[in-house]
């Protein structure tokens, strides 16, 4: 439509106009397309942000499973993620209830105890690990989650990536 | 960091850059919803940088992640839309360059040219229904070198009075009196002139 001066080829040179921004959105609607970034990853990003002032150990999200469900009843399948950090391995399986909310079932490793937080869309919830390095939240609204591992007698929190549930 | 001359040569006042200067500036005071809406409107633009760049999306989340962690220790330098936007592109250019070149290092030989190919871009067209139009253009951009393909799908996300700072960024020449069209934008108009579009 826009011919240049010369009734040329559009020079490198010329400011840009309205065929190269149009151009531009096009551009960028095809890549929406082909390429959508992940539309929960803001959300994720805020959540972590919101926990920058703590002393914290990021944890890796390292491997995520999906399996088909074994038992009969209420759970649709079960899903197990795991995060790695510096100083310990978190593994959580997540069940879903009946009643819409999830069971989530962890442990550490190296096995030991803590305090352990599950960080959620509704109000935080706190469990401790036994021994074997075993934990539990029974009943988990779904949503974006994330776990912090609390510090033993010195050492920092361990914070995974948030996940959704 | 150079941000300053990026400040000056801002293309325009539109709104998008002058309401993201004012959740700079209301995030520097501590406000988390400010920097909040900085994340979501930005984000996108950072994760076509990190895909752009040929990483899988779990690493370009990764990057992201990181790239937003280091901005609020920054914030205080960073007083414009233009020089965020350039600030954030630079960072997760050279953060995906980072993991890239780790990956690289980490993977046996035989997977080395596995590596090498970007997902995601012109290539993957079956993906999508496309009309005619959009058909040629994506042709056409799969025709432009990789370097010009990564520059005009990274800009193409840039808030558009950012374009300068972005291109400028990313190593693009820009005129002296404002935003032009580019060698590879050029480029793209020659290949779509030829195949008669209705550009």
């Amino acid at each position: 439509m826009t011919v240049s001066d010369s009734g040329g080829r559009p020079s490198a040179d010329e400011p840009l106009d309205d065929v190269d921004l149009g151009l531009l959105d096009d551009i960028r609607d095809m890549f929406d397309a082909t390429d959508p970034m992940p539309a929960d990853l803001p959300e994720r990003i805020r959540f972590l942000l919101a926990l920058r002032d703590l002393e914290i150990e990021v944890a890796r999200l390292t491997a995520q499973e999906d399996q088909p469900a074994l038992a009969v009843r209420g759970a649709e399948q079960s899903r197990t993620i795991t995060f790695d950090s510096d100083s310990l391995t978190i593994m959580i399986r997540i069940d879903a209830n009946r009643d819409g909310t999830v069971r989530v079932d962890g442990w550490l490793a190296p096995p030991q105890r803590r305090e352990v937080e599950l960080k959620t869309t509704a109000d935080p919830l706190t469990v401790s690990s036994d021994e074997q390095g075993r934990f539990a939240f029974v009943r988990v609204p779904r949503g974006t989650a994330q776990v912090i591992v609390r510090p033993a007698a010195a050492g920092r929190s361990v914070v995974t990536p948030a996940v959704i549930l | 960091m150079n941000d300053q001359d990026h400040d000056t040569v801002r293309a325009s006042q539109s709104g998008r850059g002058v309401r993201i200067a004012e959740l700079v500036g209301a995030a520097r005071q501590g406000s988390e919803d400010a920097l909040g809406q900085i994340v979501t409107d930005l984000s996108p633009l950072l994760w076509h940088v990190a895909r752009a760049a040929g990483l899988s999306p779990r690493d370009a989340e990764d990057v992201l992640q990181t790239v937003w962690m280091r901005l609020v220790a920054h914030l205080d330098n960073i007083h414009t839309s233009a020089a965020l936007t350039g600030w954030l592109v630079t960072t997760a250019s050279r953060e995906a360059w980072r993991v890239r070149a780790e990956e690289r290092r980490q993977l046996p030989a035989d997977q080395e040219l596995l590596a090498e190919l970007p997902d995601g871009g012109p290539g993957s067209e079956e993906q999508v229904i496309m009309d005619d139009q959009r058909h040629v253009l994506w042709t056409a951009v799969g025709r432009l070198s990789a370097r010009c393909q990564e520059l005009l799908r990274i800009i193409a996300f840039a808030p558009r009075p950012d374009y300068v700072a972005v291109a400028a960024e990313l190593g693009m020449a820009v005129g002296s009196i404002g935003p032009t069209r580019g060698r590879c934008l050029a480029k793209l108009r020659a290949l779509l002139d030829a195949e008669g579009g209705p550009r």
